[in-house]
């Protein structure tokens, strides 16, 4: 155990209130699910300014209390729900989830967020994050109202989708609305589906990982809080409005965020599309078919063609995430989500379904038996692809699985869900199952060697993305988009198949991601100057927070979840594409551009520049020391400094 | 005279309105505390905020039997704290329940137009509140005149 562990906050005496920093709750809300037991913890001042909360505050209570030997569905896995300072603040998209714990994809750290209500619901109960520990010995599910923290028994919740539960909970607790958050999982959480996610909000997804696996291992149906009554107090509230209005007229003017503040991830599809990076048919093509003309597909296409209203996540001006109804068909009249971009690909180019309904329709079955749905289209796609040359029967499969069949995806969701049939050995992923089948099975499969899903991306046109997916410590991608880039000293554009470059850029924005993600905020309303958002954070705390020290800091927390995967046997060994998904496409704007040529020089940059050892995988000494992490030296090296 | 006017179709349930006018009511970010109020209806797919209209006819400024509320130079009902008894009959008088009762200072509060510079319509995104000049001081029954002619127009049920 470290000098600097979380575990000393026990010890730390009950902080007075005006000790600690604005934005923050000051607690952690502690729950084993064996025992029963719930208590609060505080933490302290400086343990804030060093893990700030989200991810920062998740890996570091992950490295301290989750040893090697605790695999993802072991008891004393942490399943770590935490928010950040900015969370029920004005600041736009403030109302974020960090989800932290050992995850059933990797079996290793993982860092996977969703928005909504969570995070400013529990900020205004007084929490900074909730810790799980145990396996309860029946299912339950965890309340939150104020200083009022229960498990309750949840087995008439069983086998309820996540929307069916946050209906069902929201009619218990007679609040509708925003009054109440839900998180939750679905059937495939239930029955243990590795990749499965926990949704909450109608519509928000962490869903990297299998961490819905381990809250399912963990017998927890549900959190659920009653939006608090609480005051949450910032060092300097005219300064956080003045930051949000700043950060907002950014998203709103930014050619980077300007799109995305008007159409959410929408215009992606097309966008995409055009440089290649839009996955059609489990990486077999790049080329839309000839009966779909793409201009259907620009973003205000996608929206306009449902009934739909804005449904933004708390303080959020976005106008992004929208909730719709089914138009026309056999689901006529069901509410929906509106897909983000990566269901629009998930559910529908990936796997070949060029239907904008039949999309919208699927994606929402997905979020409500809860599996990541870019798991689920690389799987889903890859049994199309099976089906079509071979490697897969229908008999097999016990039905027909054509390309672009969203009817017939869903109902093999639905076998996954249950584990029945085939459905048993999908549920473990695209890797595991084609592993299990090999040969030509195996090389059409999408995933890493690692474990983690590949975002909705052809990533052979953004190999940014891949080195990231393939280097991360998270479950899924861990540096982030490339926004800003000049005022972390990157030049503002790259070649995108100068592997070089790439890897030189993949380095340098390292630590955004996790800074972002520390905040409680969302990733796309931190798409801003960092200044802008350190500003937000150092009027709410008080702090004078500076753009190096966000860096900095994020480095640190990558370097812990690293320190944390090794400790767990995950190394340099897997920092591989799988065959499939490191190839190099056939046809489409990137025709011919082969990452896998240069894959191998692309982790030698990477590795000097992020200063790990590029055998060992391991932060080196001269690293640690500069990010402050000392305290890992010896875990790492193995000798004391 | 200015009011505030609200859009509920532009209303996206973001709830910064709260956020917003709790900070203007208490000094800190505390929704239990705000006088603006966004419902959810239609389940939990659409939204509206609500706060006092600031009627004509104050019936909370009628009802108080100390003469705790007055009108403010920006138009607004508003109650003194140092007459208020917490008595609470203002906020049973009121039709649109808008006016509050604060188990921690024992008075009523309700919204006082922020004097002039309205925070809620300042930091709604989506200007589902709005700060405008009207013509009649009856306009809210105005309001609801022309959205039902609307909403029949359209086809709304
Ligand atoms: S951009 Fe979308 S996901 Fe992010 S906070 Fe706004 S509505 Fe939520
Ligand atoms: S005008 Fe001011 S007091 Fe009234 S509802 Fe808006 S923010 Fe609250
Ligand atoms: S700020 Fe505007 S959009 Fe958000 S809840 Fe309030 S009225 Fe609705």
């Amino acid at each position: 155990m470290s000098p600097t562990a979380l575990t000393r906050m026990k010890a730390a005496p009950h902080a007075h209130a005006e000790e600690i920093p604005g934005g923050y709750a000051g607690k952690l809300l502690r729950v084993n699910l064996t025992t029963g037991k719930i208590w609060s913890q505080p933490w302290t001042p400086d343990d804030m300014r060093l893990y700030v909360g989200g991810v920062g505050l998740g890996a570091k209570i992950l490295y301290d209390e989750v040893g090697p030997r605790v695999n993802w569905d072991h008891p004393d896995n942490r399943l770590i729900l935490a928010t950040g300072p900015l969370a029920g603040l004005p600041v736009w998209g403030t109302g974020g989830l960090t989800v932290v714990t050992r995850g059933a994809m990797t079996n290793g750290a993982t860092s996977t967020q969703a928005n909504g209500f969570f995070g400013a619901c529990l900020k205004f109960s007084g929490y900074d994050a909730i810790v799980i520990q145990g396996r309860a010995p029946r299912w339950v599910s965890l309340y939150i109202n104020d200083d009022a923290v229960e498990l309750r028994d949840a087995r008439h919740l069983l086998g309820k989708d996540t929307w069916e539960t946050q209906d069902a909970l929201s009619a218990e607790h007679g609040l509708s609305g925003h009054r109440l958050s839900v998180y939750s999982i679905g059937p495939a959480g239930e029955n243990l589906v590795r990749f499965a996610a926990i949704q909450g909000d109608y519509g928000h997804v962490a869903s990297k990982n299998g961490c819905g696996a381990v809250m399912g291992k963990k017998r927890l149906k549900a959190v659920c809080i009653v939006r608090g009554t609480r005051a949450l107090a910032a060092a300097d509230s005219r300064g956080v409005i003045q930051a949000a209005d700043d950060i907002a007229h950014d998203l709103k003017t930014d050619p980077s965020a300007r799109s995305l503040y008007e159409w959410g991830t929408l215009p992606a599809v097309t966008g995409l599309y055009k440089m290649g990076v839009l996955p059609i048919k489990n990486y077999t093509t790049n080329l839309a078919p000839p009966d779909v003309n793409m201009a259907d597909w620009e973003g205000p296409k996608l929206r306009q063609g449902f009934d739909h209203r804005g449904h933004q996540c708390s303080a959020c001006g976005m106008h992004h995430c929208h909730i719709q109804v089914i138009p026309k068909g056999k689901h006529k009249g069901e509410l929906v989500d509106e897909p983000e971009y990566e269901g629009w690909s998930g559910a529908g180019w990936a796997i070949g379904c060029t239907d904008p309904v039949a999309v919208a329709w699927l994606n929402t079955r997905i979020d409500r038996a809860c599996v990541d749905v870019n798991e689920f289209g690389w799987l889903c796609g890859w049994v199309m692809e099976g089906i079509e040359t071979g490697y897969i029967t229908r008999a097999q499969l016990g039905f027909d699985l054509r390309w672009g069949d969203a009817e017939g995806a869903a109902r093999l969701l639905q076998l996954i869900s249950h584990r029945k049939g085939l459905g048993d050995l999908l549920a473990e992923g695209v890797k595991r199952a084609a592993e299990k089948l090999g040969g030509a099975a195996q090389d059409a499969a999408i995933y890493t060697l690692k474990g983690a899903s590949p975002r909705g991306h052809d990533h052979r046109a953004r190999w940014d993305e891949m080195l990231d997916t393939c280097t991360a410590s998270t479950g899924t991608l861990e540096s982030g988009i490339p926004v800003h880039v000049t005022e972390v000293g990157l030049p503002p554009r790259i070649n995108p198949f100068n592997g070089e470059e790439v890897a030189q850029q993949v380095a340098g924005i390292r630590g955004r991601r996790h800074f972002e993600d520390s905040l409680g905020a969302c990733i796309f309303t931190t798409r801003t100057r960092l200044e802008n958002i350190c500003r937000a954070l150092s009027a709410a705390t008080g702090w004078h927070y500076t753009v190096d020290e966000s860096v900095r800091f994020g480095r640190r927390t990558a370097a812990i979840l690293r320190a944390f995967n090794l400790r767990c046997g995950i190394g340099p060994e897997v920092e591989h594409p799988s065959k499939r998904y490191g190839s190099t496409p056939t046809d489409g704007p990137a025709k011919g551009q082969a990452i896998g040529q240069q894959w191998g020089k692309m982790l030698d940059t990477w590795y000097t520049l992020v200063g790990y050892d590029r055998k060992t995988g391991r932060p080196k000494p001269e690293t640690l020391k500069k990010l402050g992490l000392d305290w890992l030296h010896k875990d790492l090296w193995g000798k004391k400094r | 005279m200015k009011v505030l006017k609200i859009v509920p179709e532009k209303c996206t349930g973001c709830l910064r309105c709260e956020l917003a006018c709790s900070y203007m009511q208490t000094g800190a970010f505390q929704p239990a505390k705000s006088v603006i109020r966004v419902s959810p209806y239609e389940g939990h797919t659409s939204y509206a905020p609500y706060t006092c209209t600031q009627c004509a006819e104050g019936w909370c400024m009628t009802a108080c039997p100390v003469g705790a509320i007055t009108i403010t130079p920006a138009g607004a009902k508003d109650v003194v704290d140092d007459r208020c008894v917490g008595c609470k009959l203002c906020t049973i008088a009121c039709p649109y329940g808008t006016i509050f009762y604060d188990h921690d200072t024992r008075k009523a509060f309700k919204c006082d137009l922020c004097g002039g510079a309205p925070a809620c319509a300042e930091a709604c995104p989506t200007a589902a509140i709005v700060y405008e000049e009207t013509t009649t001081a009856d306009w809210l029954a105005d309001f609801a005149v022309e959205r039902s002619a609307r909403l029949l127009a359209s086809g709304a049920r």
